[in-house]
């Protein structure tokens, strides 16, 4: 079968429904979408552009110069920050924001403490922390590690060939960094903070809760509030529109620098510490951990044990597994496309196939519960018109929906992953006479195998964590943990949805920890 | 991905248990805990098995429009009536037609058109700080407009459907204008920012930066039960005051959870043994004690936390105004510049 009409369906097959969604906008009343653009989107979108950027800027602070760090410079306990610093990403951002609006509550431990022992020092924290600002940290404290992961390849796959040339020139760690190795590393950069604008503005439970309104808030105040699916569909096209310039810009801009990369072949390159920069590189390295990991996790723990007499262990193994299975065939599958999707464009050099794989990934921008309202609609059209009826409330049907939201994110590692290896490895595999096939198995597959597995776990953990569309799209009587931890957080019974969520955690973590030690191989000799 | 395939075919057929037992299928905005011990109750005595979707009211309304006739669902519950009038206004229930099914249930918390059955009910009361506030002070929730409450009214966001229900009572009994500008008034006392659930308008009053809040009747009584001793503390700090209650005025705004057919329901005999059940004497027990509403029955006590609030006079407007005036009341809120 031809491989350009085989990607053609199978993008047109992830895209149906907002295909459909998009035709559907065509035609319908504007009223209550004008009503939104006079008296709220203005507002809502400045809240957007506010928190983004503010997410943005934390996380690049939080991701990159660990980042920079963990991949130049040799220190006692290098691999272990590798691993730790990753782990944020296993907390879901809404059990991150509740679980420190708990913590930080007038009835959390930290001030009642303080009201208790230091009543004089009461004042100093009797604060009301739910803040747009304290969003935004906390949401990069889970976020930060897709632009730790991003810039740790990049800058590991940089070699030492520019730091020493850059070292040559006499010169120093921080100017080699902000004249080389970012500006070359743009393309990651970009990647990273992409998958982050994609979860800001997918964010709905954690920004509800503070208080935001965001321009997601807004299609779910035209589709619940005023009971006007119309306009929410409007929204979202708008949305979808606003990314896609986004992505373009990004893409445009990128494509004007093209970097071959060289896999780092000269390790003794990197930078030495002493004592002083050592103590300066741990608390670097310790502080995204420590807020973003140890402190959520502790406190989880610590209601777990209060909570342990009452949970019901064969219900917790059933959602667990629930869970597992929905978020490693999901992964599963997108993994597959992406990786298909990557390969062809690779060997074809198809524009088409290029425009495709980007669009797909597109999907990721809109909010989660746009995606399954788009397939409900989409699914009552097909069945309208085969007339047998679609079973809304499947596996099949849920995991059809995290492949559309979720292919994004396996796409992101496996494109840049492909773009790093120089064209001259499919013209010399083709002049030994390898077919597509066996070039793929032989080169291909082994030399991006580290960007499989990073695509295939950042996948799962982020399907673990999911929940609108598990919400939304779930057959009877179905349950993963995400779901279960939220119900009982949105009816502020945080103790009780800490065992689920500890499990969400844990799962992702031990998945992350054995991620790195792939990667860790695979890229960084050190 | 071939090895695939039969995992998955062998899952899709453990999910879909095509046998011939008794079941009815409910579609549930309510996810207490307390349900599914409802649930299992039910079974126990009847053996039929109660199988639950929980999403947001709006998801089930939409899930149910585009299955149509197809739909598997039998039930449709909700904690508020304007979700139940949104879905008999979508042609998407229908009637019970069984005066047997309200029978000792309080008639003013019916649905005059026959739709859905009320389950429990609860009020959206105001609480007010013991240590800045006299209980003389307050009175009805007009008078939350008045400039003495500057800076001091907490609230949460006008997105959460207990405040549009509230709002929609006002537009409903004082008309639209009155309610505009009340809600402007409202909007200027704030002490912040609506943020947060009602618990934590409770706790910022305990924090000294807010002294009366608008919240739902049962969260005051689980914060009271909480097994955090500083959420007892900060329940213990304010007082509960109920609105509206002088000669003359219309009552304290109440909100109904309630359950309604589906249009096509498969099960339908079924699903009015549920209904029956859960307006049973036994489960109202279980409700009142277990989430501290009120139930629907006047038989049955409210639980001792709650009963200690004393009993109070609700307005009596019919419920489906709280779903049909709703569209007014966002736009108030909207205009009004509550968040």
């Amino acid at each position: 079968m031809n491989v350009k009409l085989l990607t053609s369906l199978i993008s047109i097959f992830l895209l149906c429904p907002l295909i459909y969604l998009l035709y559907s906008v065509i035609g319908l009343s504007l009223d209550t979408f004008l009503y939104l653009w006079n008296n709220l989107l203005l507002g809502y979108s400045l809240n957007t552009l506010y928190l983004l950027l503010l997410t943005v800027f934390f996380s690049l602070i939080l991701g990159i110069i660990p980042a920079w760090f963990v991949s130049t410079t040799n220190f006692k306990g290098k691999s272990f920050f590798d691993i730790i610093l990753f782990l944020p990403l296993a907390i879901p951002s809404y059990i991150i924001a509740f679980t420190y609006s708990d913590l930080l509550s007038y009835t959390g431990p930290i001030q009642s403490i303080v009201r208790n022992n230091y009543p004089d020092f009461y004042k100093y924290v009797n604060h009301d922390y739910l803040q747009i600002e304290i969003l935004a940290f906390l949401m990069a404290l889970v976020l930060y590690p897709y632009l730790y992961t991003a810039c740790r390849i990049s800058f590991s796959l940089l070699g030492s060939n520019y730091i020493n040339i850059s070292k040559n020139l006499g010169m120093s760690q921080f100017q080699t960094f902000f004249k080389i190795i970012l500006p070359i590393s743009r393309v990651s950069i970009f990647s990273g903070l992409f998958l982050i604008t994609m979860e800001v503005l997918n964010e709905y439970g954690a920004v509800k809760y503070f208080g935001v309104n965001t321009f997601t808030s807004g299609i779910f105040r035209s589709w619940y509030s005023m009971e006007d699916i119309n306009a929410a569909s409007i929204l979202a096209v708008c949305l979808l529109i606003i990314v896609s310039i986004f992505f373009l810009l990004e893409r445009y801009s990128s494509s004007k620098y093209r970097y071959n990369y060289k896999p780092n072949d000269n390790v003794s390159g990197n930078y030495s510490t002493n004592k002083f920069s050592r103590t300066v590189i741990y608390l670097i390295c310790l502080f995204p951990f420590i807020l973003g990991f140890f402190i959520p996790v502790i406190y989880i723990v610590n209601n777990v044990f209060k909570t342990i007499n009452v949970v019901d262990f064969s219900e917790l193994i059933n959602l667990s597994l629930n869970s597992f299975f929905l978020a490693s065939v999901s992964s599963l599958i997108i993994v597959a496309i992406a990786i298909f999707f990557q390969y062809i464009k690779k060997i074809s050099k198809s524009k088409t196939v290029f425009y495709l794989s980007e669009i797909v990934s597109l999907t990721y921008a809109l909010p989660g519960a746009v995606i399954a309202l788009s397939l409900i609609i989409f699914l009552a059209f097909l069945t309208k018109l085969i007339g047998i009826s679609i079973a809304f409330g499947s596996v099949v049907i849920l995991v059809y929906a995290y492949v559309m939201r979720y292919m994004a994110v396996g796409i992101s590692p496996l494109r840049s992953s492909f773009d790093k290896h120089p064209e001259t490895f499919d013209d010399t595999g083709k002049n030994l006479g390898m077919t597509n096939f066996k070039l793929f198995k032989k080169i291909h597959l082994p030399i991006n195998i580290s960007a499989i597995y990073i695509a295939f776990i950042l996948c799962f953990v982020d399907i673990i964590k999911e929940l609108p569309i598990t919400l939304i799209l779930r057959p009877f009587n179905f349950d993963t943990l995400a779901v279960r931890t939220y119900e009982y957080a949105i009816e502020e019974m945080i103790a009780k949805s800490s065992i689920y969520s500890l499990i969400i955690i844990l799962l992702g973590a031990v998945l992350l920890i054995f991620l790195r030690k792939i990667i860790n191989k695979g890229v960084d000799v050190s | 991905m071939k090895k695939l395939f039969p995992l998955f075919a062998l899952f899709i057929l453990a999910c879909s248990d095509n046998n011939s037992e008794q079941i009815v299928n409910m579609y549930s905005q309510r996810h207490y805990d307390v349900d599914q011990l409802q649930y299992d109750n039910f079974e126990k005595t009847t053996g039929i098995k109660v199988n639950v979707i929980k999403a947001n009211a709006d998801e089930l309304i939409q899930r149910m429009k585009n299955e149509g006739e197809n739909s598997p669902a039998d039930l449709f519950i909700t904690v508020d009536v304007g979700k139940l009038w949104q879905a008999s206004d979508m042609d998407l229930l229908q009637k019970y037609n069984d005066e047997g099914l309200t029978e000792g249930i309080t008639q003013s918390l019916t649905d005059p058109n026959g739709f859905w059955v009320p389950v429990t009910y609860r009020s959206r009361i105001l609480v007010y700080s013991n240590e800045r506030v006299q209980e003389s002070d307050l009175s009805t929730y007009e008078d939350l407009a008045n400039e003495k409450w500057k800076g001091r009214l907490l609230v949460r966001s006008s997105s959460n459907s207990y405040n549009q229900a509230l709002l929609s009572s006002l537009v409903a009994n004082l008309g639209e204008e009155v309610t505009q500008n009340w809600t402007e008034a409202v909007v200027s006392n704030f002490a912040r920012d609506p943020k947060g659930n009602d618990r934590d308008q409770v706790k910022a009053i305990a924090a000294g930066q807010g002294d009366v809040a608008i919240v739902n009747s049962y969260y005051i009584g689980l914060l009271l039960s909480s097994e955090n001793e500083e959420e007892v503390n900060a329940g213990k700090s304010i007082s509960v005051f109920f609105p509206n209650q002088e000669e003359g005025q219309r009552g304290s705004h109440i909100n109904v959870s309630g359950v309604a057919l589906a249009k096509n329901a498969p099960n339908k005999s079924n699903a009015l043994k549920l209904i029956e059940y859960l307006t049973s004497d036994e489960a109202q027990e279980i409700y009142v004690n277990n989430t501290y509403e009120y139930s629907v029955k006047p038989n049955i006590e409210p639980n001792n936390i709650v009963k200690e609030w004393g009993t109070f006079r609700k307005d009596p407007l019919d419920l489906n105004m709280l779903g049909s005036k709703r569209s007014d009341a966002i736009r108030i809120f909207d205009a009004g510049g509550w968040k």
